[in-house]
């Protein structure tokens, strides 16, 4: 982007709103991530007893490294079978209603983790309803066979598929057509066609998504801690968790260094992320997309799909809906015994899944809210005024989301766990910590849909207004907000509809009076209340895919690239 | 820009601290499952109009973890402790965080059941026993019939680093000569798995993914009479008991509040939900609920305090050593 850079902003006495963005910036993004890594630093510098020494020689850190690698490679390698297969289907073949084989292929990721969780529990077991109901359960004393490195492998690759399948598809839908129709004009086969150009061609997308995938896997928190613990199976994120649940602070020495290890290898990830989604091209021929004719085996593809879709997303969401209605746990939910008491307790409207979904709301909102304020000034700045230091401070908004999320609470506590110095404000217990960690971690989501936005906005507009005279806030109340507003309003829904169910920073920073929705489901399944546990996560679940849809409606008039699955 | 950012999260934040300084507010820390923590509330708010009552319910090892932090930090949150265990309490008193208050109602209780000074009174019986799934095969009758071959990779039970009444369980078991802890080395040895709390362990016997677990009564009793196919034993050479006491705590901003809520859990009616909730109240000429025996026909295993408090670091690592 080369627009002419405005004069007003090269105008010094206008500086002061930037330099003040920078600061909280970097009081949001940058500061915990410092704080931790100066803890960690301070650590190793002490020598062979610290405990970065003492982790470093823990056989239990080299287990669970390893359990951390070996499932979210797993899943990766799900996600990316899974991921890329059906991005090549919707985005390549002629196959009809593919915005809603989008919608519903994207709905795993967007469901909490610990709800995709839950959810399989229901599906599987001696246990489940649904099975008792078909007939078809296992017999008694059949482990969950969820419960392994298998379950939480296929699991998070199924809840990442979708990344690969949005960074696939971005990589496919830019491929010059004109190649491929010349290809086939030469005679080359539909195989060949695939195997010599299309797979060549979006190998960037491939990579880029499965190193997203690899990464989001390695600091999922909600599916090993619901399927691992119980196995005593622990992955780095569970075993900080678990340190600091049964030890409390005095272990916050330890789980730093760990979250340093943990951090370390999911800033590798990232940065083969951004390695080859640069590579990637961004603007393609004009024209249609590519739509290989399936001829006549179109509609046995479009069973295939439902299929899957089937197993991936509405099995298990029946299985959660039916153990929300039966009266108890084990029993078997026949047409007589269908008990909405769960839904009664839940609605009554008092007590703790009250104060908890009130919680989640301020959270969220609040979140959302400021982060859309945030986002404005902060995508315009960086368009309009390109420069080395932008492009770095963009990474470093990055930063807080990459890392797996167990990492930024602990920096957060770190940060926090004394008063403030000055306002002698203590965050640590409030919901005030849980708030910073969350502007923390979403200020990416709400920022890139306006940055989208804002790269595809005409400069001259804003200059015609200058030379008429129009003052900056004059531009920016005219101008520059509405033309954003849509942008910003769908950053607004994502970062609600992520902050409204996310568990892994509340899960260590929750406290009296503080719970969040993730938390509630997450402690409801842990103290033995799963008919309640669920059915909070089948409205959980009807919210999400509600709020898509408001976002998919909303996206028609959208630029590209606002809405992450809409093209 | 900044400015109106500036004080739009001043004001949120401004929201957030002014929500937690309510007066009138009593904090409560239980173990309690969730529902009954909310009726034992409910009831109070009720008797008591004008408080609110919020309340963390996690397992009770899990919770003094909590607390401990909060400590560290100094920020203590909660004015009353409602939790598994009198060992836990024991230890608290002790360290001389916990509020002194003899409670009048505890006349009505068996002095073995609180504390003498008052710094903690029992509230309800809570047994650990043997509950089957409805359809198992076997018919436990005795703790050692679990360590069985036909037992084999079959049997759940909870963990103490997780729950009180697991831990006093476990300080029961292994100071007993007739099981030491060669029993759970053999229930190590036949595949025995250790879940979460009691909560989890309900989970996976009514599932049936463990069709047999150590389980505290109620827990099985009360899933029974809604349903589910789950059957309680008490094993022929008796059962581990906690409970539940309630504490103040010293460092409470409500001391009044917390005293009328140590009254209330004590009295008659509070008793009397203990009842309806499906638990044996500890108080004095109480019925016993649906599904359990009289209270004088429970036996008990014979119980060390004191040296339950004193072993209570050992053995919890001493299970984690061999579980985990």
């Amino acid at each position: 982007m080369s627009h002419p850079q405005l004069s007003s902003l090269r105008n010094p006495s206008r500086h002061w709103w930037v330099l003040g963005l920078l600061f909280i910036i970097f009081l949001v993004n940058v500061l915990p991530s410092l704080r931790l890594l100066g803890e960690a630093l301070a650590d190793i510098v002490a020598g062979e007893k610290s405990s970065f020494w003492k982790v470093l020689r823990s056989s239990a850190t080299w287990q669970a490294t390893w359990h951390s690698l070996y499932t979210s490679v797993l899943a990766t390698l799900l996600a990316l079978v899974l991921g890329a297969g059906l991005a090549f289907f919707i985005a390549l073949t002629n196959i009809r209603g593919k915005s809603f084989w989008v919608f519903m292929f994207m709905l795993p990721m967007m469901i909490p983790p610990q709800v995709t969780a839950l959810s399989w529990l229901q599906l599987m077991g001696p246990g489940s309803a649904l099975l008792q109901l078909l007939g078809i359960a296992p017999a008694l004393g059949s482990r969950q066979p969820l419960y392994s490195d298998w379950g939480i492998a296929l699991l998070m690759g199924i809840q990442h598929a979708p990344l690969v399948f949005l960074s696939v598809r971005t990589n496919l839908l830019v491929l010059p057509k004109e190649l491929v129709e010349a290809a086939r004009l030469s005679g080359a086969s539909q195989y060949r066609i695939m195997l010599d150009m299309i797979f060549p061609l979006c190998k960037n997308g491939i990579l880029a998504g499965a190193a997203i995938a690899f990464v989001s896997a390695l600091g999922n928190f909600g599916i090993p801690a619901m399927l691992g613990i119980p196995a005593s199976y622990y992955v780095l994120p569970t075993l900080i968790y678990q340190k600091m649940a049964d030890f409390g602070p005095l272990m916050l020495n330890e789980v730093s260094s760990l979250s340093v290890i943990v951090g370390a290898i999911a800033m590798v990830g990232v940065w083969v992320q951004h390695r080859f989604q640069s590579k990637m091209p961004l603007l393609g021929m004009p024209g249609k997309p590519l739509a290989f004719d399936l001829g006549t085996s179109r509609l046995g593809c479009e069973v295939g799909l439902g299929l899957i879709i089937t197993l991936i997303l509405v099995l298990p969401v029946l299985a959660l809906v039916a153990s929300s209605l039966v009266p108890a746990i084990g029993v078997p939910l026949r047409h007589d015994n269908i008990s909405f008491s769960a839904y009664a307790y839940m609605l009554a409207g008092q007590g703790v899944t009250w104060r908890a979904f009130e919680n989640s709301m301020f959270l969220s909102l609040s979140a959302a809210f400021i982060l859309a304020f945030l986002a404005l000034p902060l995508a315009y700045v960086i368009v309009r005024r390109p420069r080395r230091l932008y492009s770095f401070l963009l990474m470093l908004v990055d930063v807080p989301y990459a890392l797996p999320g167990v990492v930024l609470a602990i920096a957060c506590i770190l940060l926090f766990a004394k008063p403030i110095p000055i306002f002698q404000i203590t965050l640590y217990g409030s919901l005030g910590i849980i708030l910073f960690a969350y502007l923390s971690r979403f200020l990416t989501v709400s920022f890139k849909p306006v940055h989208a936005s804002m790269l595809q906005f005409d400069g001259a507009l804003e200059e015609a207004a200058q030379l008429c005279g129009a003052s900056m806030v004059r531009r920016w109340r005219d101008i520059i907000f509405p033309l954003l507003a849509p942008a910003a309003f769908a950053g607004f829904l994502l970062v609600f509809m992520i902050a409204v169910n996310e568990l892994t920073v509340s899960a260590l920073l929750w406290s009296a009076g503080n719970e969040t929705l993730g938390v509630l489901v997450f402690n409801l399944e842990d103290g033995g209340e799963t008919v309640l546990a669920s059915a909070i996560s089948v409205l959980i679940v009807m919210m999400i895919a509600l709020l898509m849809l408001v976002l998919g409606i909303l996206g028609r008039n959208l630029p590209k690239g606002v809405i992450p699955w809409r093209s | 820009m900044n400015f109106r950012v500036l004080s739009v999260s001043a004001m949120l934040v401004g929201v957030v601290f002014s929500g937690s300084l309510q007066a009138e507010t009593l904090v409560l820390y239980t173990s309690q499952p969730a529902q009954d923590a909310q009726m034992t509330v409910d009831a109070f708010e009720k008797a008591n109009p004008g408080t609110k009552v919020e309340w963390v319910r996690d397992g009770t090892t899990k919770l003094m973890t909590k607390l401990r932090a909060e400590m560290a930090a100094g920020v203590v949150k909660p004015d009353v402790l409602l939790i598994a265990d009198s060992v836990t309490l024991e230890q608290l008193k002790k360290e001389g965080i916990l509020a002194a208050y003899p409670s009048a109602e505890s006349k009505a209780y068996d002095p073995a059941l609180f504390d003498k000074d008052g710094y903690y009174h029992g509230t309800k019986l809570i047994t650990t026993g043997i509950a089957h799934h409805a359809n198992a095969q076997q018919k436990p009758a005795s703790w050692k019939d679990l360590l069985k071959p036909e037992y084999k990779n079959q049997v759940a039970m909870p963990s103490p680093l997780y729950s009180g009444a697991a831990l006093i369980h476990l300080s029961t078991i292994t100071a007993n000569p007739d099981f030491s802890w060669r029993f759970y080395e053999s229930l190590k040895e036949n595949g025995a798995s250790a879940l979460k709390g009691n909560g989890s362990v309900l989970t996976a016997v009514a599932s049936g993914t463990s069709p047999y677990g150590v389980l505290a009564d109620y827990m099985a009793i009360r899933e029974k009479a809604k349903g589910a196919p789950i059957e309680f034993v008490f094993p022929a050479e008796g059962v581990s008991m906690v409970t539940e006491p309630v504490a103040i705590m010293k460092d409470s901003k409500q001391p009044e509040l917390a005293r009328k809520f140590v009254d209330f859990v004590l009295s008659e009616p509070g008793q009397q939900l203990v009842l309806e909730q499906g638990y044996l109240p500890a108080r004095n000429g109480m019925k016993t609920p649906e599904g359990f025996p009289e209270r004088s026909q429970i036996k008990l295993l014979s119980f060390d305090a004191a040296k339950a408090l004193e072993n209570s670091e050992t053995d919890k690592e001493g299970f984690s050593k061999l579980f985990n």
